[in-house]
């Protein structure tokens, strides 16, 4: 199966007053068709910043530079034209974002809001249209949506407008849906209808999911892969199952330590490990989490490692993981999707 | 559904309050604030003219005796207490009598009842300018900050506004009357003469209105709805205008309209001085250089007047308009 979205070596920097500001330090992955992969970080490792970069949505202020490749259905995104990036934004790739009380335009109904883009993509009239997006938001569980679709966005609640996010950002039927945090801003009861919702749709439509968290839970629930990352840089790579049963990182193993008895408690939050994450202004030699390390060698403040495969479904960059590989002798399976 | 997904509200209570306050108790309220503030202003003249200074050698012609500025106090009553002239003083202005231009030998409303329409003819000629020019430069150069364009205009806009308007109004004579001889210099004949006030008028104050719809516009562009729009797949053409422009057009317009307020507030005055323009402001300063106490006195609560009624009328359209687009 080839891959529906291939990251490959992805940086991103910014040029700030305070320095250059690396967010994204040579980040690969791949995606398959229907696949859904959770990205996992504390607070400022990069997840924001990876998720925009697929579809160039970078500030207007931000004097940013990309490099590496991100392959969609075989085009590069950071190459299109702006008129191709314009076809796939919304129509083959839908994005949900973290705050949904000012994600919504507040001055046009949310119907519109979900109509327009109907409407830009298929073309369809304007009656059409908003008939489609009445059908979504009855979908994504709005109430009575045939009346509330005229309604401005600020007689909704928070998970009620997350849930006309999740309309507006599969109206299309994309094939990927980027979802930035989904639930991070909403109350811990609709947080859950809001993510069942996600996981329910997608399933059902055969969409691609990239899950962007700093919750095991939401990971456990939506995911079939997981992506740690940390400063900037990818730490682990592996399926679900691999990251609860046997996670290799020392950084994944310290988060996963410092979620109590995780798999009763689905909202358990990560926990900081002792130490500050490194600043991304500068140069990070070796590896970035060595400082905070119980099992530091000589050759993790001199060296970066890279991603070693240390097994089927399984990735760690980390040298200890490496030398263990090396005396195991893995066979060189491809990597299996899940 | 569970009825916690329902619950939060979204306006703080304030501004729910306000928004459900009606247009009539809101057009009340901001009578009586206006209404207020003109007895101030009233007060504040009778204050300056009757304690600060003294009346009866304001009343007088520059070459009076002594005998005769003693007459001019009897004759208009200087020699009763205070309140008692504090209050006829109130009765006159309020039922229109503003007294006697001794210049012009007529009553002093009659001599700023003809200069008013030449002003506000200006002031409206000159805001349409400026609010154009403003507007669609703010606009343009905002939605993509840091471009040429932007940069350029920007640096166009500041100098524009950092010009002293007399300054600026001299120069137009200067090159586009006396030099290339387009314009008249000065006065109000036909057409061709309010071209150059007007332009002054529409460089200076449109500077103001780029900035503050420039940073309006940028402020905008930078919510996260504008974010999301734009992963609709959205150009920027269309992202401006759909969406950007619905939230600011009304701030934007509310900022020509502060701005209209802003050149009644005195800088329309200068600008007819420099080009010998027949309203107000030139009428205020021929009458000050004449001691025409009453005219002075008349124009600069006639001035008054307008700026607490534009100011009304701004923030109501405001509202109005604001609760339209609110409860469509
Ligand atoms: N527009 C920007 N300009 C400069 N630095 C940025 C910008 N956006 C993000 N960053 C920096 O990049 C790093 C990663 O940010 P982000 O991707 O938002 O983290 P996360 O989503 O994992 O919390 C942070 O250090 C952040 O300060
Ligand atoms: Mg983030």
């Amino acid at each position: 199966m080839s891959a529906l979205l291939e990251v490959k070596d992805l940086s991103v920097s910014f040029e700030t007053r305070g320095g250059v500001v690396r967010a994204v330090d040579g980040l690969s992955f791949s995606l398959g068709a229907g696949e859904s992969l959770g990205i996992v970080g504390e607070s400022g490792s990069g997840k924001t910043v990876s998720s925009l970069s697929i579809l160039r949505l970078f500030g207007l202020f931000d004097d940013v530079s990309v490099s590496g490749k991100i392959l969609f259905e075989g085009r590069d995104l950071l190459r299109v034209s702006e008129a191709e990036l314009s076809r796939i934004r919304g129509g083959k790739i839908g994005m949900v974002f973290q705050d949904p009380l000012t994600s919504l335009n507040p001055v046009m109904p949310v119907g519109e809001q979900v109509a327009e883009s109907i409407r830009f993509h298929t073309g369809a009239s304007r009656p059409q249209a908003h008939r489609r997006a009445v059908e979504m938001l009855d979908r994504v569980g709005i109430p009575d949506a045939n009346k509330r679709c005229e309604e401005l966005p600020h007689s909704f609640s928070g998970g009620m407008r997350q849930r006309v996010m999740v309309a507006i950002a599969l109206a299309c039927e994309p094939k990927l849906l980027i979802a930035d945090e989904p639930t991070t801003a909403l109350d811990v009861t609709v947080q859950a209808q809001v993510l069942l919702l996600l996981d329910e749709l997608r399933r059902e439509m055969g969409i691609a999911l990239i899950m962007i968290t700093h919750d095991f839970g939401v990971v456990a629930a939506t995911a079939d892969r997981v992506l740690v990352m940390y400063a900037a840089q990818p730490m682990e790579h592996c399926s679900i199952h691999h990251l609860f049963q046997r996670a290799n990182h020392p950084y994944t193993e310290g988060l996963l330590r410092l979620v109590p008895r995780f798999e009763h408690q689905v909202h358990g939050r990560l926990h900081p490990i002792e130490g500050q994450p490194p600043a991304l202004t500068e140069e990070i030699v070796g590896c970035p989490f060595a400082p905070r390390c119980s099992f530091t060698l000589d050759r993790c403040k001199q060296e970066r490692p890279p991603l070693f495969r240390i097994g089927p479904d399984h990735e760690s960059a980390c040298w200890l993981a490496a030398e263990r590989a090396e005396r195991e002798t893995l066979p060189d399976k491809p990597w299996k999707a899940v | 559904m569970s009825s916690t997904d329902n619950k939060e509200s979204v306006l703080p209570a304030r501004r729910r309050a306000r928004a459900g306050e009606g247009i009539g108790v809101l057009l009340l309220r901001r009578l009586r604030d206006g209404i207020i503030t003109l007895l101030l202003v009233v007060a504040v003249i009778f204050v300056l003219a009757h304690v600060v200074g003294d009346p009866a050698l304001v009343f007088s012609p520059v070459d009076a005796s002594d005998e005769e500025v003693e007459r001019i106090a009897r004759a208009f009553g200087l020699d009763r207490p205070f309140w008692e002239r504090f209050g006829s003083y109130f009765a006159d202005i309020f039922t229109g009598d503003f007294g006697e231009s001794w210049w012009q030998n007529r009553p002093a409303l009659a001599a700023v009842a003809e200069a008013l329409p030449n002003t506000i003819y200006l002031t409206l000629a000159g805001i349409a300018g400026a609010a154009l020019t403003g507007i669609v430069g703010g606009v343009f150069a905002g939605s993509r900050p840091g471009s040429l364009f932007d940069r350029g205009s920007n640096f166009f806009s500041i100098s524009a506004l950092s010009v002293p308007n007399f300054w600026l109004g001299l120069l137009f004579i200067v090159i586009f009357s006396v030099q290339l001889g387009w314009f008249p210099t000065s006065g109000m004949f036909g057409v061709s003469s309010i071209v150059l006030p007007a332009l002054t008028i529409a460089v200076v104050h449109g500077g103001r209105v780029f900035q503050l719809v420039r940073s309006a516009t940028v402020e905008e562009m930078s919510k996260p709805y504008v974010r999301v729009a734009r992963s609709k797949g959205f150009p920027h053409r269309m992202v401006l205008w759909r969406h950007v422009l619905r939230n600011t057009g009304l701030t934007t317009a509310t900022i020509a309209g502060w701005e209209y307020v802003r050149l009644w507030g005195g800088a329309v005055f200068a600008i007819e001085w420099v080009f010998a323009w027949p309203g107000i402001g030139t009428l205020t300063i021929n009458a000050a250089e004449r001691q025409d106490f009453f005219v002075l006195q008349a124009a600069v609560i006639i001035a008054g007047v307008f700026v607490i009624v534009s100011n009304l009328v701004v923030d109501l359209l405001y509202r109005v308009i604001d609760n339209r687009i609110k409860s469509s």
